[in-house]
């Protein structure tokens, strides 16, 4: 921890400093969003020896979504975050407590805050041991259980808040305050995209409500607005304007464009200083080709019915998640970066029994069907899949719930992740919580030791991945994440 | 210092020695009192013979461009860095635990130089008296550097081309850019400028009289021009808009928002009346120091700033407030938020940093943090009521705020009406159907039914239907307790202000530790910065009759802050120009970007001061310089980029991209659209329902007439940005912001060429264009170019248009040979563009959205 807290502020990123002339502050701040990539681009390579005079690359590469050599050897493409938002159970998922199951009902003699009186609530699941490597997994996971050989899983898991809001947002950003950008962003900020038709950084949001604090999530925070996550609704309009209002025709946009750039030219022409102004105009091209691209990506129905079966899309409950997972491959397939997946409705204060269950229900065979699917094309090896939510839940109850159903509180001593794909070794377990799964007790993660995990795996290293911004240089990880090593 | 011959890394090694010294300090800190102002970062040097022996031994493979193991030891700060195992390859002072000794000597494997002799111990000593001799080298105390020393006028330098200069702003460039063999560039188009004066001062495109005054851009004599300048400046200062437009600068810095943040994000439905404060003290031209004494103290004053002190509070109140597990972290959101805000937005310093440690670049030691901290230490901020004043009145007619306040109150009452309606006819359908369904002996007992109930039954759906399961659904938004903004309390005479709690019960402020609350250390007293005052002690507070916070308003808004005005001077210049003299305008420190003007700066800053710290003054000086008129094609442009690449010194101007409310201003300014009403409560823009959704709020646009107002006062809603104002680079809500991004990103096609909102623009611009020119389409044409551009068209643009709109192109000689179509009537006729697709498209071109 001392050695950590001493790493604070301190940037071992070599972006050429916009402040410092070299590349010139001011051509850097106007070429902002053109130049940034080139930038960061160049650094990375001066820095693995790629480009030895350090010069930045030729403006054609300068798209500050171009693809960028990562620092290390990346093990995967893309990541798929399946956000399981309000936050599911630890020991009713994938870190059995049968300790627990004794205290069911009795109360809890430790003293809270509060004079409030607590019941410990035992696990309605069973479990059973799955695949070679018999991991322990609940009932609520019939189909997940046959990827068991697939999945690793982090069970001595803690994080730094305790209210949705604040805690979805930390999972997201690594901050408390808003602001900040969330992973999605640095990963595209880090690595660009292979295709510049589609957003790099999408969010598929659940088809019932909202995700707490909302844009805050998916928001390029202090970076670039090139690297804001992009909105895809699973239903309708993927894109807010993506196409141009009803009775536009497209051969009446292809005039509009054609006659944008006969009277952008002169202007062009007059500033040969200023590539931003060509930019725009590239711009109005790819926007073109997004209103094809995107719809064709989200197309379901290109699919075959074996597939489609495969992730519940003949089901009505799972149909949602089904969708929005099978989408997910979809665009993964296509070279988007990250993709993040929202589940809402974990938050089981009361009645988990049949809360999670529901949960697990609408997800468990979307879920396993997207691991199977990517794994069948080959595209496992290539694509992180994260699952969790914003922290873990209490071992007991209040009074009160307890007997009109009992649930769980929130936890964010202790809670459990999984991840799958893109180079991380399937069948694995790591960490412990305690007997009765309260708080992470053997070998110990931090969610900021993800975000570093999931960042490794793209072959981004997080303390080198940096953004100057009010007086210093920041990361996702703020004072720098572990790498779970037993499961890389 | 020899030139390190890489770029990347003068900043590393300045903050690792800085490290270095932190950790020296934080040893004996517990006890010993800081004194004098502490140093930044001190600078050492390579010896000649040390570096002779690097170069020949070492750089082969350890070089800036080819690093092996990351390390190079071109320059000590390099060797500071380190590489990427070893880390900082020489610890000042002691060289028996530096690396590169340690390689050289072989104590670390594989030795050093690798695959070589082994160096001398000779020269292996050598290097390690230097690495040993670094600490004492540091020195006594280093001097203040700007923007830390004392703001005096410099003399206005002497220049050659004296026709050039218009005012001492124009000696200073000049004087810099002969220094150079630069010439300035010729002066920009009479339009161009107008453009630039108009965007400038109001944020909105030249109005007709104006264009008129300048000849509708055509060219004219020198003299003339100037008039119209002179002219053109005056109405503009004179303009509402220029309170609005330099309003919305100073809410950017201040995090202006309407909400509370956070994903609760509760409305904070008075926050208005600090916006119209704003734009109402710009407008009036309030001189800076009280602008600032209104805003941090204005209540300590006996009264002195009456309700505009009062107002002016809620600067302090518009920080992010989100949930916290612990308590404490609240009130330390709460002090890390005003502190921090006050540093980059009062003194242009990157005061946040010293939260944790001593500033690493500035000298600003931790202990100042807190010392500042302990003015705000007894603050708390509330609501209260604060009668609407007469200032107030000439924003908005009594009768206007009658109208809108019952309009508002009349939509809420008929809205509730509806909710109330709706769950009352729901409840008792339940109520029924359970009486129906109860056996006959508990008939009595079931018919109550709780909102619980009716939400589990809407949401089973099997009495009710999908139309009233959504209404349902949109009764349960309307009425959501997060991130709703239909407050019924816009309208109520209310304000935030600020509360000490009195000097008797002061809470005491403690050196935290790396920021945190449970790691107190010594206790601190209310005081300024110890780089200004020359000491650490504690200000004078006895016989203090207002706040702390008076205190410290009045050390920042004195004219012997040697922050305050340079930094002011240098966001004015940042918002004529499109990029401050200082790059970084809320931080002027040592990892700021610094600027080769500091004279210019000065001299600026003193006038300021002067002239009363009047904005206007100054603003008026800058934009009658011949600085403010270059244009942006210079005819050596090659050899002045050769010189200096990065227009630093200005021979010629670069473009500015226009914000995202500057283009939606614009388009309903050139639409015909825009209405000009001012101040009151914000009003609600349209926003996809899908996306206010997901953002788990909801709302109903206001009416086209109040939509159609200037951006400024658009609802802020910190947890969703409006999608066309966050696509052009936006302010991320949550935090001060100095200087909006330029970004050129795929999304802004969307927002500008497919949004109902620019079609439908387009669309009331066309009919605004054939209501004024007639059906001819060269004069629609000249028009529309007027309109948006403020020119004629080329005769080129004028051919593209026409073929555009489908007039045959062998016509365009003589007017009375065209056929005059009807296009926009017809806009799926495949065959032509109408006039309103035109004006989409001109309201899409480069040209509308860059000012050159």
């Amino acid at each position: 921890m001392a050695k950590r807290s001493l790493q604070c502020c301190g940037h071992y990123e070599s972006i050429p400093d916009p402040r410092q002339g070299g590349l010139g502050r001011r051509d850097f701040l106007y070429r902002f969003g053109s130049g940034l990539g080139s930038i960061a681009l160049s650094s990375l390579l001066a820095k693995d020896g790629l480009a030895a005079d350090g010069s930045p690359l030729s403006s054609s590469d300068a798209h500050p979504l171009a693809p960028k050599v990562p620092h290390v050897e990346p093990k995967a493409k893309s990541v798929i975050f399946l956000f399981m938002a309000g936050a599911p159970s630890q020991m009713d998922t994938f870190d059995p407590k049968p300790e627990l199951d004794k205290y069911h009902g009795k109360p809890v003699t430790r003293i809270y805050g509060s004079l409030e009186k607590r019941i410990y609530v035992g696990c309605p699941f069973e479990f059973a041991r799955h695949g070679e490597s018999g991991m322990e997994i609940s009932e609520l996971f019939p189909h997940l259980s046959t990827c068991a050989d697939d999945l690793a899983v982090v069970r001595g898991l803690h994080t730094s808040a305790e209210a949705h809001t604040t805690a979805t947002f930390f999972m997201n950003t690594g901050a408390f305050i808003p602001g900040s950008p969330s992973v999605g962003s640095w990963v595209t900020y880090g690595l660009g995209t292979e295709n510049r038709d589609l957003p790099a950084f999408v969010v598929l949001p659940d088809a019932h409500e909202g995700v707490f604090g909302g844009s805050i999530n998916w928001s390029n925070g202090y970076l670039p607005a090139s690297y804001q996550g992009t909105l895809l609704n699973s239903v309708g309009t993927p894109i807010v304007d993506l196409q141009a209002p009803n009775g536009v025709t497209r051969a009446q946009q292809q005039r509009n464009l054609g006659l944008l750039s006969k009277l952008n030219q002169p202007f062009i022409d007059s500033h040969p200083r200023h590539n931003d102004l060509l930019t725009r105009m590239q711009n109005y091209e790819q926007a073109f080709r997004m209103q094809t691209s995107v719809p064709e990506a989200l197309d379901l129905e290109r699919e075959t019915l074996r597939t489609r079966e495969l992730y519940g899309l003949d089901d009505k409950i799972t149909e949602p998640m089904g969708r929005r997972c099978l989408m997910a491959r979809r665009l993964v397939e296509r070279g988007v970066r990250f993709v993040q997946i929202y589940s809402m409705g974990w938050d089981s204060h009361r009645q988990i029994a049949r809360e999670h269950r529901r949960r697990g229900y609408e997800t468990d065979k979307p879920i396993a069907g997207l691991i199977k699917d990517l794994k069948e094309r080959g595209l496992l090896d290539q694509t992180l899949i994260v699952w969790g939510g914003e922290f873990g839940r209490t071992a007991d109850n209040s009074m009160i719930f307890f007997r009109t159903g009992a649930g769980r509180d929130h936890n964010k001593s202790a809670m459990v992740m999984w991840l799958a794909g893109g180079g991380i070794k399937g069948g694995t377990v790591v960490g412990e919580t305690d007997e009765l799964g309260i708080k992470a007790a053997e070998n110990v993660y931090h969610t900021h030791d993800v975000h570093a995990t999931i960042l490794r795996q793209m072959g981004l290293d997080d303390m080198r991945l940096t953004y100057y911004h009010g007086g210093r240089f920041k990361r996702l990880t703020d004072l720098g994440g572990r790498v779970v090593k037993e499961i890389v | 210092m020899p030139k390190s011959s890489s770029i990347f890394c003068r900043q590393i090694g300045a903050s690792r020695i800085l490290w270095a010294a932190a950790i020296v300090v934080s040893s004996t800190a517990g006890s010993v009192r800081a004194e004098a102002p502490e140093q930044p970062a001190q600078t050492f040097e390579l010896s000649p013979e040390v570096e002779a022996i690097l170069k020949e031994s070492c750089l082969d493979c350890h070089n800036p461009n080819k690093a092996r193991s990351d390390l190079s030891v071109a320059s000590v700060e390099d060797l500071l860095q380190g590489g990427e195992e070893s880390g900082p390859a020489i610890l000042p002072g002691d060289s028996g635990r530096s690396p590169l000794i340690l390689y050289m000597r072989g104590d670390l494997q594989p030795r050093m130089p690798k695959g070589d002799d082994p160096l001398p111990e000779a020269k292996i000593s050598l290097i390690a008296r230097w690495i040993d001799g670094l600490k004492k080298a540091s020195g006594p105390k280093k001097k203040l550097t700007w923007p830390w020393t004392k703001l005096v006028k410099p003399e206005v330098p002497g220049v050659k081309r004296t026709e050039w200069v218009r005012n001492p702003v124009d000696a200073f460039v000049l004087a810099k850019l002969e220094e150079r063999g630069l010439e300035p560039a010729p002066p920009t188009s009479p339009r161009s400028l107008l453009r630039r004066l108009t965007f400038g001062l109001t944020g909105l495109p030249p109005s007709a009289e104006l264009i008129e005054k300048f000849s509708g851009g055509q060219p004219v004599s020198s003299e003339s021009i100037d008039q119209a300048t002179a002219d053109a400046i005056e109405t503009l200062l004179a303009d509402p808009g220029y309170g609005e437009h330099w309003g919305r600068i100073w809410l950017d810095l201040v995090r202006y928002s309407d909400t509370r943040g956070g994903a609760i994000d509760y409305s904070r439905p008075h926050m208005w009346r600090y916006r119209d404060y704003v734009i109402r003290a710009f407008n009036q031209d309030r001189p800076y120091d009280r602008f600032i004494r209104e805003q941090i103290a204005g209540d300590s004053y006996r009264g002195v700033y009456g309700s505009e002190g009062k107002i002016a509070l809620a600067y302090l109140a518009q920080w992010v407030q989100v949930e916290r597990t612990e308590g404490p972290q609240v009130r330390r959101d709460f002090l890390t938020d005003v502190v921090s805000t006050t540093g980059s937005v009062f003194l242009g310093m990157t005061l946040g940093c010293a939260q944790c440690h001593d500033h690493k670049y500035d000298p600003i030691p931790q202990r100042d943090y807190y010392r500042m901290e302990a003015f705000f230490a007894p603050l708390t901020t509330t609501v209260a009521s604060v009668p609407f004043t007469q200032y107030e009145m000439p924003l908005v007619k009594p009768e206007v705020w009658e109208r809108h306040e019952k309009a508002w109150g009349d939509v809420l009452a008929e809205r509730g009406k509806w909710q109330k309606e709706v769950k009352a006819s729901y409840r008792k359908r339940l109520a029924d159907r359970r009486y129906l369904d109860a056996p006959a002996d508990l008939k009595d007992f079931t018919v109550a039914v709780s909102d619980a109930d009716v939400k589990a039954a809407v949401r089973e759906g099997l009495l009710f239907s999908k139309e009233e399961q959504e209404a349902y659904a949109l009764i349960e938004r309307q009425t959501a307790r997060f991130a709703n903004p239909n407050s019924p309390d816009y309208y109520q005479s209310k304000a935030y202000v600020a509360n000490d709690s009195g000097l008797k019960d002061v809470v005491g402020t403690y050196v935290l530790s790396g920021g945190s609350f449970k790691l107190r250390g010594e206790a601190v007293e209310p005081g300024f910065f110890s780089a200004v005052t020359g000491h650490g002690d504690p200000v004078d507070m006895k016989g203090l009759s207002g706040t702390r916070r008076a205190l410290l308003a009045d050390w920042i808004a004195s004219p012997d802050n040697p922050l305050t005005a340079r930094v002011m001077i240098n966001r004015i210049w940042q918002h004529l120009f499109g990029e401050g003299l200082v790059a970084t305008p809320s931080d002027l420190g040592k990892n700021g970007s610094g600027t080769v003007h500091e004279d210019l700066l000065d001299w600026l800053a003193v006038e300021f001061i002067e002239s009363g710290w009047s904005f206007k003054h100054v603003q008026r000086l800058i934009l009658h310089s011949s600085v403010f008129r270059l244009a942006m094609q210079h005819p050596n442009q090659d050899a002045c980029a050769e010189v200096d690449p990065e227009n630093k010194y200005f021979w010629a101007r670069d473009p500015v991209r226009l914000t995202g409310e500057q283009i939606r201003d614009s388009i309903l300014f050139v639409s015909g659209e825009l209405n000009r009403d001012m101040g009151r409560p914000p009003f609600f823009p349209v926003a996809a329902d899908d996306l206010l959704r997901r953002a788990r709020t909801w709302w109903a646009p206001s009416p086209r007439e109040e939509r159609s107002r200037r951006s400024v006062y658009m609802l802020q809603i910190r947890s969703f940005p409006m999608p066309f104002m966050q696509v052009f680079d936006g302010r991320n809500m949550d935090e001060s912001c100095p200087q909006r991004n330029v970004t050129t990103v795929t999304p802004q096609v969307f927002a500008l060429f497919n949004s109902q909102f620019a079609h439908e623009q387009s669309r009331l611009m066309a009919e605004r264009i054939t209501q004024e020119a007639g059906d001819d389409r060269e004069v629609q044409i000249e028009r529309a170019f007027e309109l948006a551009f403020q020119r004629s068209p080329s005769p080129e643009d004028k051919i593209s248009c026409l073929e555009f709109l489908g007039e045959r192109r062998d016509d365009l000689s003589g007017a009375s040979g065209i056929v005059t179509a009807d296009a926009s009537s017809e806009p799926e006729s495949p065959a032509r563009g109408s006039l309103a697709d035109l004006c989409l498209v001109l309201l899409n071109t480069n040209e509308f959205i860059y000012l050159d």
